[in-house]
């Protein structure tokens, strides 16, 4: 256990956002199954807090929701991007891009020294 | 914009579909559980397995809920919001106490509108003016006196020319009266006389057209009100550059001003302005501009933008001195004041503020106590709603939780109040507006609700919800929780003997003895003041004003105007007498002048009231002659004669009998050829004036009276029936004379009274509010007290106690704190009522029967509350006490 990293705050809004990008409309379930298998099983991740966090990127007015039937014919919720999401997606990820770059060379140097 | 969005979203969720939320999110939880369990079955688990497997990895469907449900909705705001909720339906189960507590909040609060909307109107409404807070009144204050004065014209030119610090100073000469053309029966209407940059200075925005422009200066133009234009012209659209008549000569119109600006000083009521030079044509004795000491003109002026009020009152205080220099007989000394423009006038402002804040402070003490009350009341409802609380808090409830719903609740209540209190001051301030005041200038007095005093309400309803259920709440939310589930009596601490139920009535009737004791000394100078002897009898006159001036008549041809209108109307049937005056005895003010004698004595006195009259003029108005005879045919060139009163003949010749004397004055020479008795000028608190009646015929000439003249009407029969007939005449002389003023003696002489009539009015509705509150309060506290107490007075009954006995235990109790309540009371009204001394009429702020009767009268009416809960105690059935839950 003590590999796997609980989720940051702030990240798996990001990491919802780019599956969903990815992926295109996907229903809570498959999104937890997804992200899970994308970390390589290294993040442990309560499938409950999904559900807060997607609400919360709902109101944001991120992505939107509605009914609809899943692979195995069964009644789902699926979620996608909005307009204002995919725009977010691009902005948040070329951000985070920049911090791990900016922190990786830190780290780098420091390594260095 | 996101986050915004998102809290949007999550109040809407918390107001608009609560729960649908929810069970949208249990389908959804549902069929994840399920699309995990079916992938745990494929995976070889047991279906049973699979589901544990499921919710393991949810993280628990209840903390998911939860998670997901704080997210939707504000978890604070909802609570906050159910309180809200909930307050109603406690506030409707408990209907008796919370009408109750309504009406007693709605009166106070009701009280306090109606006295803040006087304060909102006369100190706080800056003037309708653009931008009120850089428009500045000015004042001169001469050498050592304590209020101001107005400038003279060269003193106005030498300010406008040298202060820097504004960028524009006009004057104006403040009451012009005309008679108006236009649609309708012939008018009599007030304006102003202003420099052509007042409108400029005022940055005033025009309704149609402009104001005065620089080239205006000897142009017959005008501004009308936006009121006189639609009474008057019917608010014709087209009609600037029209040509109107205004006492008979014709102004070109350049602008409408709005109807919200009256004048300056939002106090008179003006509704036309004209150019300064040009005002001599309506005005004949206008000042002259020549004399430096002839104050006349109100000055206004505009600050430059980024000047301070230091800077100005700095430039004002060199400027005043390098006057004082420059023109050492006429400005030595001389200093400048200013105020916001459409402030107080200086001269009236502190007494205008003590009597505002002399009325706020009852209003509030009001407020107090019944705030005292209603909170007495939540204290025995939260006595009967211990075993409530109790139950609440043994589940889990916090204290903070239901000492927050209890606040809401008192809050909600006191709110409920206040509404019910701004439309209580609806009807008052319409009352308040009706009232006119005595005065022979047209004022504006209109008082109404505006913003500021729905936000003092708003403010007054929530804090006093707020203070007067805290102590309920605090005590509610702790009871002793195991007594309370037994059905004890759970909100009394053990060993304690001063409880705040009994603080509260203490403090309570303590301020009522403070309001009883100014009411019963406003309704004894009420009293006092139907018994002053005005010094003439107002029974069955009939008056109105017409002034033949502003409708171009000579002095010689308005004599004759009113000479033949006084013929005619004698001649109607059932009048006795018509005689003319210029102004009516007790209009609020008049004029005045200093006399000396003509002997050797050369005896000064320095203020006389004047009056001009016509011969049965004494006669007509009940006025005793005391020696020498009345005015006759005098000439207008003739040597002046003059009839003085008591008073006058007494200071200036130390006698009554001073006929055949000659005075001087600053209107000539004057024989004295009659003594008649005192009577009241000006106004009913007046001490008794010098008077000196001149002969109206000497007098036109020389002095006209810019009030025109007043006809009285002496009849048997009713005076308003005369109305009609009367215009007739006056129509019939000349169908273009105004009419004004028009009212019998009787309601003339009725609005003198005004002041005392107003006061005891509001002090005796304020006092009996006040008494009532307290009683009941006192009666709550018995009454309460012998509800907690039945178990205990059973068992005395049961051991043989009298019924007289319990009685007097509980009257004891309610008459011992009565007493402290008059210990307090008492003294504090002593030094209150002081402030009191200058609206009283003939009773002296401390008067003995005031002091006397206010404690006898509380103690009594403690007595009869004491005593109805008391005479219950002694009444209780011992079986059926002791048997109590």
């Amino acid at each position: 256990m003590g590999e796997r990293a609980d989720v940051w705050q702030g990240t798996l809004a990001l990491m919802v956002l780019k599956t969903l990008e990815t992926m295109g409309p996907q229903h809570g379930y498959g999104l937890a199954r997804r992200i899970e298998q994308i970390s390589g099983d290294k993040l442990q991740l309560n499938y409950g807090t999904l559900y807060p966090a997607l609400l919360k990127l709902e109101q944001e007015g991120t992505i939107r929701s509605r009914w609809g039937v899943s692979e195995n014919n069964r009644r789902a919720k699926f979620y996608e991007l909005t307009r204002a999401g995919q725009r977010q997606v691009r902005k948040a990820a070329a951000e985070w891009q920049q911090t791990t770059e900016i922190l990786a060379r830190f780290l780098g140097a420091a390594g260095e020294a | 914009m996101q986050k915004l969005r998102a809290l949007w979203m999550r109040l809407c969720g918390l107001l608009l579909h609560p729960r649908g939320h929810q069970d949208d999110f249990e389908a959804e939880l549902e069929s994840h559980l399920a699309m995990h369990t079916e992938d745990g079955i494929r995976a070889g688990l047991s279906a049973q397995e699979a589901r544990q497997q499921a919710l393991i990895k949810l993280g628990g469907v209840e903390q998911t809920r939860q998670a997901y449900r704080e997210r939707a909705t504000m978890p604070w705001l909802e609570n906050l919001v159910r309180d809200v909720r909930y307050a109603p339906r406690t506030l409707v189960r408990q209907r008796a106490v919370s009408a109750v507590a309504v009406i007693s909040i709605g009166l106070g609060i009701g009280a306090n509108a109606t006295i803040f909307s006087m304060v909102s109107r006369f100190v706080l409404r800056p003037a309708p003016v653009g931008d009120p807070s850089t428009l500045l009144s000015l004042q001169i204050i001469a050498d050592r006196e304590s209020c101001c004065n107005n400038f003279s014209w060269p003193l106005y030119q030498d300010l406008r020319e040298d202060a820097r610090s504004f960028a524009n100073v006009a004057a104006y000469y403040d009451l012009v009266p005309a008679s108006i053309g236009g649609y309708g029966e012939p008018e009599r209407v007030w304006g102003q006389a202003t420099t052509n940059n007042f409108f400029d200075t005022l940055e005033l925005p025009m309704v149609l057209g402009r104001g005065f422009s620089s080239n205006d200066e000897l142009q017959p133009v005008i501004v009308l009100g936006q009121n006189l234009w639609k009474r008057r012209f019917n608010g014709d659209s087209a009609i600037v550059g029209k040509t109107i008549l205004l006492s008979g000569r014709s102004f070109t119109v350049v602008g409408i001003a709005p109807a919200a600006f009256h004048s300056v000083d939002q106090i008179l009521h003006t509704e036309f302005w004209v150019p300064l030079g040009i005002a001599a044509q309506l005005v004949p004795n206008l000042p002259s501009k020549a004399p430096r000491d002839y104050h006349w003109l109100d000055v206004v002026a505009r600050m430059r933008p980024g000047v301070t009020r230091l800077q100005v009152q700095a430039e004002m205080d060199t400027l005043a001195a390098r006057f004082a220099q420059s023109f050492p007989a006429t400005d030595k000394g001389e200093r400048f004041a200013m105020e916001q423009a459409g402030a107080l006038p200086m001269r009236d402002r502190s007494s205008v503020l003590i009597f505002l804040g002399a009325l706020l402070l009852v209003a509030l003490l009001l407020l107090a106590i019944a705030a005292a009350n209603v909170a007495n009341l939540l204290f025995a409802q939260a006595a009967s709603r211990q075993r409530d609380m109790a139950v609440r808090l043994a589940l889990g409830a916090t204290r903070g939780r239901l000492r927050r719903q209890m606040l809401i609740e008192s809050t909600l209540m006191a709110i409920c109040g206040g509404i019910m209190g701004v439309l209580l001051s609806l009807g008052s301030t319409r009352g308040l507006s009706a009232l006119r005041l005595p005065a022979p200038v047209p004022l504006d007095l209109h008082v109404g609700l505006d913003w500021r005093v729905l936000l003092f309400c708003f403010l007054l309803s929530v804090l006093s919800g707020v203070l007067l259920g805290i102590g309920p709440a605090w005590a509610a939310a702790r009871p002793l929780v195991p007594n309370a589930l037994k059905g004890e009596e759970a909100l009394a601490r053990p060993g304690r003997k001063l409880s705040l139920r009994n603080l509260l009535m203490v403090a309570q009737t303590a301020m009522s003895v403070v309001l009883l004791s100014a009411t019963v000394l406003f309704l004894r100078s009420l009293q006092e003041a139907a018994g002053i002897n005005i010094g003439f009898n107002p029974r069955g006159m009939l008056i109105f004003s017409v002034d033949p001036r502003v409708h171009g008549y000579t002095a010689t041809k308005t004599v004759a105007f009113l000479d033949q209108l006084r013929e005619r109307l004698r001649a109607l049937p059932g009048v006795a007498a018509a005689v003319c005056t210029d102004v009516a005895p007790l209009s609020g003010g008049n004029r005045s002048d200093g006399f000396s004698a003509a002997d050797q004595s050369g005896k000064q006195l320095p203020s006389a009231e004047l009056y001009m009259v016509t011969p049965g003029y004494f006669e007509a108005l009940g006025i005793r002659r005391l020696a020498g005879r009345d005015f006759g045919s005098e000439t207008a060139g003739g040597p002046k004669i003059a009839v003085v009163n008591e008073a006058f003949a007494e200071r200036l010749f130390g006698e009554t009998d001073a006929v055949g004397r000659h005075i001087n004055g600053p209107t000539g020479n004057y024989e004295i050829v009659g003594v008649v008795g005192n009577m009241k000028s000006r106004t009913l608190g007046e001490q008794t004036r010098p008077i000196l009646y001149r002969s109206l015929a000497q007098s036109v000439e020389g002095d006209p009276s810019l009030m025109g003249y007043t006809l009285i009407m002496k009849t048997a029969g009713d005076p308003a029936a005369l109305s009609e007939t009367v215009r007739r005449q006056v129509y019939a002389l000349d169908p273009a004379m105004a009419i004004y003023n028009e009212e019998t003696m009787e309601e003339h002489v009725r609005t003198a009274y005004v002041l005392p009539n107003l006061a005891a009015t509001l002090f005796g509705i304020f006092g009996g509010m006040g008494v009532i509150l307290a009683a009941t309060g006192l009666y709550g506290v018995v009454s309460y007290s012998v509800s907690r107490r039945t178990r205990e007075i059973g068992i005395r009954i049961a051991l043989g106690a009298r019924p007289g006995t319990v009685e007097g235990l509980f009257v004891r109790q309610g008459i011992a704190l009565t007493l402290i309540a008059l210990a307090l009371g008492w003294p504090a009204a002593w030094m209150l009522t002081k402030i009191a001394a200058s609206l009283l009429y003939g009773v002296q702020p401390h008067d003995a029967v005031t002091f006397l009767c206010v404690p006898l009268f509380l103690v009594a009416i403690a007595l009869v509350a004491c005593w109805i809960p008391a005479r219950r105690a002694a009444l209780v059935d011992p079986m059926r006490a002791l048997r109590t839950e």
